[in-house]
């Protein structure tokens, strides 16, 4: 499965890149909006689905109850501190890289957002870290899984709602859907209180 | 988030009320929307001028940012599941 998925990412870049140079013949919105939300509207209908007829899932999910929650605030203060201390060792402003880490993932709040509040070079960081962490999530979910079942839903971040909830559900079962739904729906609330929060207090 | 929240619940509730029914199997439709969802995802990064002209200029950087980021995300998630006895 991933050798697919990390091959249809390459050329899904690739498409996007040539047909962007070539003066956009498929309009780019029908690919980026439409494709995309409809196979997202449709993944998300077919793994709730599962996960509905799958007695153990729901079973498993009840014992954990409101336990789940831990998971997006531990993945939170986890990329603030990992955003900490990469500002400590690069020497770049901590507070910006900070805010930058606190995108969760989520790479088109976290670009404009950081641009605005930490200005032009530190939006292209926000961008970046955050892209890179869809990527890796993505990319790496056949080795993460193996180090703990939760860890693709850490790696996720804010994405595990809806880019990389179906490859995750994919990985770590119908169970993982709950848990990586509302970690992902609870960063992405969060993402840009914290970028702000961040901001406030340079 | 509405559209997000929406398929997930009616998949959900209709899963749940037709648990005892014959089962289908959806791993080949789960396959290719996520071929299809992939795509679109790689597409529009590929067609993003502002995405890909900021990765040269801060590289390293959000490498070791990124990484750091994830590598705490995952230490705190194993340390509070332990602390709140998660399965």
């Amino acid at each position: 499965m991933i050798k697919y998925i990390i091959a249809i990412l390459a050329f899904g870049i690739v498409a996007g890149y040539l047909n962007n140079s070539f003066g956009n013949i498929f309009a780019s919105v029908f690919v980026s909006n439409y494709m995309f939300n409809f196979s997202l509207i449709l993944l998300l209908f077919v793994m709730g689905f599962m996960f509905g007829a799958d007695k153990e899932a729901s079973a498993k999910l009840r014992k954990a109850g409101l336990k789940i929650l831990v998971i997006p605030f531990s993945v939170a203060l986890g990329s603030v501190l990992g955003g900490m201390v990469g500002g400590l060792i690069l020497g770049v402003n901590v507070f910006a890289s900070m805010a930058v880490s606190a995108g969760y993932g989520w790479y088109t709040l976290a670009g404009p957002l950081v641009g605005q509040l930490f200005g032009v070079e530190f939006g292209a960081l926000g961008f970046t870290v955050n892209f890179l962490r869809e990527l890796l999530t993505i990319t790496t979910i056949s080795l993460t899984v193996r180090i703990d079942k939760h860890a693709p839903v850490a790696f996720g971040g804010a994405t595990t709602m809806d880019t990389t909830l179906p490859i995750i559900v994919r990985y770590c079962g119908p169970e993982a859907l709950i848990t990586a739904f509302s970690s992902g729906f609870t960063l992405s609330l969060i993402a840009p209180f914290t970028i702000t929060a961040i901001a406030a207090l340079r | 988030m509405l559209n997000l929240i929406v398929p997930l619940v009616a998949g959900i509730l209709l899963g749940y009320f037709l648990r005892d029914k014959k089962r289908v199997n959806l791993g080949g439709v789960t396959f290719w929307a996520i071929m299809i969802l992939i795509f679109s995802l790689g597409f529009s990064i590929g067609s993003s001028n502002e995405l890909l002209g900021s990765m040269p200029k801060v590289g390293l950087n959000a490498i070791v940012i990124s990484l750091l980021a994830i590598f705490f995300s995952v230490v705190f998630v194993k340390a509070t599941r332990k602390v709140v006895k998660m399965e």
